[in-house]
């Protein structure tokens, strides 16, 4: 196993922050605590190359230097590629999580780095990276260096990954299947009695957590208001001509009710699969409300119905998917000059 | 209630001239068991196979799998409500044909949620290693119906097939001595005897109202649940058949045979027979179609167990999929509202495999959740010797190499509280 | 504003102005009401969206 270890200017030995300003070098087999990586690696493995660069220049020029290791880590035939430990070394951190996540989507090799839950650098790779919560003390170097080697041998001979605890990275806020002994009906009663009794239990998911969304100022005059409808029941054209997913949607439209005062059910279908659609397929505006909307239209309550709605599916759709989606409607409905959405959920 | 099982386990299914038990194996008379399903005019026609474990074996879609018992005659009736009067589900005893299951399969899935194949009975391979019904041996009823049927009423049948096999092929223990017999202490809120042991109440969705349910589809003593509040029931009546499977689809899947063999309660019982806590009944609860039918079940739910059973904790159920996760959620909040610590159960549906997407509720006191997984994995079914199936498309389909789910095999993503997949963050 | 049967979502994933629709299947509507009476359900439920436009905000 050919191993490459990347260090900041401090721990390869060259100097503190006044050397934070030196460019990416390499140097041949391990220096500093490589060479701890590579006795604790043991037999068939080796650190190949050391590459070493200043905090501040991998900051500054961090896209020349992503491109330079990445070239060396490939020239250097590694199998695996180990940053840091950075402790809570900020800039440290960043760049290690920088530069682990382009090698590995370079070169497809496992990647492993370490570094202090509170290290900025953490937030922003644990998702991505198996980084090993180091502590902030480097006293601990040789123990987080044996858990880099370890988890990095797994990955390099793709052995089952335990859980953080058991194998000591951060969480990564992901989630994956395990087959266990214990059904759930029996970890269900198991957990509460700790629960009741006071005792300690784990619970196998943590309740989600949003940002507040800022709430926009009220509109004031309605009258004057352009509003627009929008839905994520998946009301669609007959024919789904936008081909909207029923669900885990990654796309949305927009459709003309220019001149009308009624949706018929003949007009539309529905992409969706999460509520019984016969209701809103015999009359979609008990979904997308236009004959409402352009009562009070005409009657003068709101200024102008926007002569499009917006439709998408917001069944089984991830965040990773609904974020970029708001996002894409919102800057449409901006662009279209709109006061006021209503969105009609299912 | 007093409730006795009297197992009888049975380690072979086959063919033979007439029904009846020898000792651990089942003989079958399959001519007898066509006449009496067909006895049902939906039916036209009805196939069976056997299927043990291990063998190179799929068969689909399933519509239930339900457990051979039967009710000893003089007892509460066998499926109170839908093959007999609506009494009292749960005394005396019931002979349970352990080890056996009979696995009833649909002409078209009529699970919606599971695409074409609806949901796979496999009986080897790494599928089979996480489902608990790979270890059974089958008896697979393939109908077909008449030409013209409403969907209910094709369903219907299916559900009526099954569960009259099931008592048929029971009965065959009948005037014959059990392995072994397992009776039930009597539980309620109102036992002496526990002071000072923890007092825990299951509550448990047998229904969503995503749907609507069909006129005359029997989930509880033959009731469509339609309107219906949450009820207290006696566990006993759970396993004793006062309660079937919604058709509509639980995303994990809810069998017959889970609520006979409820792992929940089974456990509760087992944890109250050691002295562990004190099992003060269950409350069957229907998650709702609206702001108003949700506020409305869960706050009577989490008042009958408050009041009438006078619970200091509860673990709880769902049934469904993603909706019935704010029921569950908001009944749990009110119950730690009134002080009485809450377990919850729930499945995995987050599809970009993060923890952020998983959840729907956000309760700091909902803090104790079991997660069923499945929904990260996939396996590739070789082609399998043997497909049973009612049509010559699907036998195409199923017959391999496919790719399918872990919730496209039956069993492995169960909500009863069957599964051992678990949905693990890290 | 948002109008959605699925008040507990919405609260939890901090949607402003919410406004509760009248079910999942249809929630600007109802199926066991005739035309008329359908169609004033809908134009009230619509007003009271307004109103949540116009409003500080809260459900």
């Amino acid at each position: 196993m050919r191993v490459v270890h990347y260090l900041n200017q401090f721990y390869a030995g060259i100097g503190a922050e006044e050397k934070a300003g030196i460019p990416l070098e390499a140097r041949a087999g391990a220096v500093g605590p490589a060479k701890l990586l590579d006795q604790l690696l043991g037999e068939g493995a080796r650190v190949v190359a050391t590459l070493v660069c200043g905090d501040n220049y991998a900051v500054e020029h961090q896209q020349e230097v992503i491109a330079s290791l990445v070239a060396k880590v490939r020239e250097e035939r590694a199998d695996l590629f180990v940053a840091g430990p950075c402790f809570d070394a900020g800039r440290y951190g960043m760049a290690a999580g920088a530069l682990c996540s382009a090698v590995h989507a370079e070169l497809g090799i496992p990647v492993v780095t370490g570094m202090s839950e509170e290290n900025p650098g953490a937030d922003l790779y644990r998702e991505a990276l198996y980084i090993i919560d180091s502590g902030t003390s480097p006293a601990k170097m040789r123990e987080v260096v044996g858990k880099m080697a370890a988890l990095g041998k797994k990955l390099v001979n793709k052995a089952a990954v335990g859980l953080p605890a058991e194998e000591g990275y951060l969480r990564r806020g992901l989630l994956r299947d395990q087959l266990v002994e214990d059904t759930a009906g029996k970890r269900l009663v198991d957990m509460i009695l700790a629960k009741v009794k006071g005792e300690p239990f784990e619970s196998e998911m943590l309740p989600a957590q949003f940002p507040p969304v800022p709430m926009p100022p009220p509109v004031k005059d309605l009258s004057r208001a352009k509003v627009m409808l929008v839905t994520d029941g998946g009301l669609v054209p007959k024919g789904n001509p936008d081909k909207i997913e029923p669900r885990a949607a990654t796309r949305w439209g927009c459709y003309s009710i220019e001149g009308r005062s009624d949706l018929r059910g003949e007009d539309y279908e529905i992409s969706h699969g999460g509520y019984d659609p016969r209701f809103v397929q015999e009359d979609p505006d008990r979904l997308v409300p236009l004959d409402a909307a352009r009562e009070l239209e005409q009657s003068g309550v709101i200024g102008k119905l926007h002569h499009e709605f917006i439709s998408t599916s917001g069944l089984s759709n991830p965040l990773s998917n609904t974020r970029r989606l708001g996002r894409e409607i919102a800057e449409k409905v901006k662009k279209e000059g709109v006061d006021a959405v209503i969105l009609t959920s299912t | 209630m007093q409730l006795t099982l009297a197992r009888h386990p049975i380690a072979e299914l086959r063919f033979g001239a007439s029904t009846y038990l020898d000792k651990t194996t089942l003989v079958i008379d399959r001519e007898e068991l066509g006449r009496l399903l067909l006895a049902d005019g939906s039916l036209q026609e009805v196939r069976f196979e056997i299927v043990h474990p291990g063998e190179s074996c799929r068969a689909g879609p399933v519509f239930d799998i339900v457990e051979p018992r039967a009710k000893e005659p003089g007892c509460s009736p066998d499926f109170p409500g839908v093959l007999g009067p609506p009494l009292t589900a749960g005394s005396g005893t019931t002979r349970v044909l352990a080890g056996a299951a009979v696995t009833v399969l649909s002409e078209k899935s009529t699970d919606e949620s599971r695409g074409v194949t609806g949901r796979v009975l496999e009986m080897s391979g790494a599928p089979a290693e996480a489902s608990p019904y790979s270890s059974l041996r089958h008896l697979v009823v393939v109908p077909r119906t008449r030409p013209g049927l409403a969907k209910h009423a094709i369903e219907k049948a299916y559900r009526l097939a099954g569960l009259r096999c099931a008592v048929h092929l029971a009965r065959a223990a009948l005037g014959q001595p059990p392995e072994s017999t397992h009776p039930f202490e009597p539980v309620g809120p109102a036992r002496k005897g526990r002071e000072g042991i923890p007092r825990v109440a299951y509550v448990g969705q047998i229904f969503s109202r995503q749907r609507k349910p069909a006129v005359d589809e029997p989930v509880l003593y033959g009731l469509n649940t339609d309107g219906m509040l949450p009820v207290v029931l006696d566990p006993d009546e759970w396993l004793d058949g006062a309660i079937l499977p919604s058709y509509h689809s639980s995303i994990g899947g809810a069998e017959t045979y889970f609520y006979q063999n409820h792992p929940v309660i089974l456990e509760l019982y087992r944890r109250h027979h050691a002295g562990d806590l004190s099992f003060v009944g269950t409350v069957a609860t229907v998650a709702g179609s609206d702001n108003f039918d949700r506020d409305r079940n869960c706050r009577a739910a989490a008042n009958l167990v408050r009041w009438v059973l006078s619970a200091e904790a509860a673990v709880l159920t769902k049934y469904g999929g993603g909706v019935p996760h704010a029921d569950l959620a908001e009944t749990a909040r009110l119950l730690e509202g009134y002080g009485i610590r809450t377990a919850v159960m729930v499945t995995d549906s987050s599809r970009d495999r993060r923890v952020e997407s998983a959840l729907l509720f956000n309760f700091p006191e909902v803090n104790a959740i079991v997660y069923n997984g499945g929904n990260g994995t996939r396996w590739t079914l070789p082609r399998a010797e043997r497909i049973v199936t009612p049509s010559a498309e699907m036998a195409e389909l199923l017959g391999g190499p496919i790719e399918l789910g872990a919730a496209n095999i039956i069993g492995v993503t169960n909500q009863q509280g069957a599964s051992r997949l678990r949905g693990v963050v890290y | 504003m948002q109008i959605t049967s699925a008040m507990p979502i919405a609260k939890m994933v901090g949607s402003n102005r919410v406004v509760l629709g009248n079910g999942i299947v249809h929630v600007t509507g109802d199926a066991s009401l005739g035309p008329e009476e359908e169609k004033e359900l809908r134009r009230k439920l619509v007003q009271k969206a307004l109103e949540a436009l116009k409003s500080a905000g809260e459900q």
